[in-house]
């Protein structure tokens, strides 16, 4: 069998309006400021700069 | 002749006695590394913005690695110690950008996509993946894109650099 060339995605990357970016698949998270490094399968980011559990969504951009 | 010595293809490049760097401004996603780390050599205010006497070529190379963009790239003025300068300096040209040293892209397909989280600042996720936002989806390949985290960019959902006006702490 011959090997693909293609390049497969390795993650999906979903944001819908102010929150959260949702990312699925094979990824690193490095959290610079917090000085965190976690490889979870999904994660919810909070990208409305409103949640009291940054870098995590907290739900509040609904608020 | 000095003004075509600091301009090349698609942005300006920096002088000292040892090294240049080399500042290619639509790659920049606004990480914000380098003012942070070394305003007196890079500070956003400033024209022009870099300064190669702010500080020693050692602590420039290092601010200049930070870069998670090809934005800032560097190289020594003396040819030959490029081609033995090791994986570790991330943004020498020779890894950043090929193209001004002939070299190829070094490879790498099946990396997990990085999703960095930048003090006060985006996210910034690279490598190969499906991004899909408000209806839109685009496949990402090999590039890296900077999704705002203040929720005051004008290009939502990504960063337009207004963090750093916005005093976004986060």
């Amino acid at each position: 069998m011959e090997e693909k060339k293609e390049v497969k995605p390795q993650a999906i990357v979903e944001i819908e309006d102010f929150g959260p970016l949702k990312i699925s698949g094979n990824f690193l998270v490095k959290d610079l400021k917090r000085d965190k490094e976690e490889s979870p399968t999904e994660i919810r980011l909070c990208i409305c700069g409103k949640s009291a559990n940054k870098p995590y969504c907290d739900e509040s951009h609904k608020k | 002749m000095e003004k075509n010595e600091n301009q090349f293809s698609g942005g300006r490049r920096y002088k000292n006695e040892d090294i240049t760097v080399f500042w290619k401004p639509s790659a920049c996603i606004h990480a914000s590394y380098c003012y942070r780390e070394l305003l007196e050599v890079f500070d956003p205010s400033r024209r022009p913005w870099v300064d190669m006497n702010g500080a020693t070529t050692e602590k420039i190379i290092e601010v200049v690695n930070l870069c998670p963009t090809e934005a800032l790239a560097w190289k020594w003025n003396d040819e030959a110690k490029n081609e033995s300068v090791g994986t570790d300096q991330l943004n020498h040209i020779k890894f950043r950008r090929p193209e001004l040293m002939n070299a190829n892209d070094p490879e790498a397909k099946e990396q997990p996509v990085s999703v960095k989280i930048m003090a006060d600042g985006p996210i910034v996720l690279k490598g190969n993946f499906t991004l899909s936002y408000n209806g839109t989806r685009k496949e990402i390949r090999d590039s890296m894109i900077s999704i705002c985290r203040c929720g005051v960019s004008d290009h939502m959902p990504f960063c337009d650099g207004q963090h750093r006006k916005a005093g976004f702490i986060g």
